[in-house]
């Protein structure tokens, strides 16, 4: 009776280990392996780069928006030794900047105002994880500060025609995701 | 030494039943529940507000990472899924919809057609979605779903290649009143059925 016991007790344990282990390592692992395909993509560290067109052979991540253009910027603070500034250009639609951490958490998002494109670009400056200074960054709205020192920055903008999706392409060439340095 | 082995094994059955059992609850594999957010269900189109937030729990935070990577919290876009049609029955490429909705209280609005895998169908038809911008400035509005474009339709969604397909619903910066009571400020596109073929041309 003791060993049924003892085995069942086994069970139960080794059970709820392996559901709970993978059911916490799941994000973090789903988001390491799409930022490495990424990078196998030739998408750079600290850059932005505009997605092509989604399509269904374009798609790189899962139900992407077909209506939406995406430049992404990897950041990776393990390889720099500072903070990055990010510069958006203003789009006359939909536009945002969100922040994804290594655990797929979207800890922050910038809405962009549609505006004018002549307008100055949206600026905002991205700190890695537990570094000093802690006071001056939650001061200061356009100051972040990621939770993990690996992530994704992600400007959509609408656009669902090819027109409006070319237009965002020029545009795209003023977003600026780079290590600030003294 | 018999029991130990005993015992070894029944760990081992254990793990596997409990990776399996995380796998599937979670919607990790291809067989397994598919994204379906049970938080907020409204006439078919389910939700969880806390959707890219760290407030998700364990099976959200795993269901999104799956299969919605990338998505905003709630204070900026809110999303719907369905695999259903009015009456309960799965989408599927073999039959024809009809999509009747009104404009929503929001900056915009989308609804785009996903395959089992979560993924685009693989079509060259170039309607993969219909949008705020597309549907024009009508209060109400009607879309079909189907292989072929049906001739009465002006919006059309292409389920080509789509095999057992789902909707997501996306709505961009929904006003305070949708994000405090999304039963009253969401109005929910019908999914209605027309017609179903036996068997869909390859």
């Amino acid at each position: 009776m003791r060993r049924a016991l003892l085995n069942f007790a086994i069970f139960v344990v080794l059970a709820v280990i392996g559901h709970l282990t993978v059911l916490y390592a799941a994000p973090g692992v789903i988001m390491g392996a799409a930022m490495d395909r990424m990078e196998g993509l030739g998408l750079p560290l600290h850059a932005f780069a505009q997605s092509p067109r989604t399509t269904p052979e374009t798609q790189t991540v899962v139900r992407p928006s077909p209506d939406l253009a995406y430049s992404i910027c990897r950041f990776d603070f393990t390889q720099i030794d500072g903070p990055l500034e990010i510069q958006a250009g203003v789009w006359r639609d939909y536009s945002s900047i969100s922040f994804f951490d290594s655990r797929t958490n979207n800890f922050a998002t910038v809405p962009v105002l549609a505006g004018d494109e002549a307008e100055p670009t949206t600026r905002l400056v991205l700190y890695p994880p537990g570094r000093s200074n802690r006071e001056e960054v939650q001061s200061r709205s356009d100051y972040l500060r990621a939770p993990s020192k690996r992530g994704l920055v992600l400007i959509r903008r609408l656009a669902p025609t090819a027109e409006a999706y070319a237009h965002v392409e020029r545009l795209a060439e003023r977003d600026r995701c780079h290590p600030i340095t003294d | 030494m018999r029991r130990v082995l005993i015992s070894l094994s029944i760990g081992l059955l254990g793990l596997v039943i409990g990776v399996a059992s995380s796998l599937w609850t979670a919607g990790l594999t291809r067989w397994g529940a598919t994204f379906h957010l049970t938080n907020i269900n409204i006439v078919g189109w389910t939700s969880d507000w806390s959707i890219g937030s760290s407030s998700a729990n364990a099976y959200v935070r795993a269901r999104v990472a799956r299969h919605g990577l990338l998505a905003l919290e709630k204070e900026e876009a809110v999303y719907f899924t369905r695999n259903t049609d009015d009456l309960g029955r799965p989408l599927s490429e073999a039959c024809t919809y009809r999509l009747t909705g009104q404009e929503q209280d929001a900056y915009w609005w989308s609804i785009t057609l996903y395959d089992e895998e979560s993924r685009l169908p693989m079509n060259s038809d170039g309607a993969l979605s219909i949008d705020a911008t597309t549907i024009g400035e009508a209060e109400t509005w009607t879309a079909a779903i189907a292989a072929v474009k049906p001739e009465d339709s002006a919006s059309w969604i292409s389920s080509k290649n789509a095999g057992a397909f789902d909707l997501t619903l996306r709505i961009y910066r929904p006003s305070a009143a949708v994000l405090e009571s999304p039963e009253v400020g969401i109005k929910p596109p019908s999914v209605r059925r027309v017609s179903c073929v036996e068997e869909v041309a390859s």
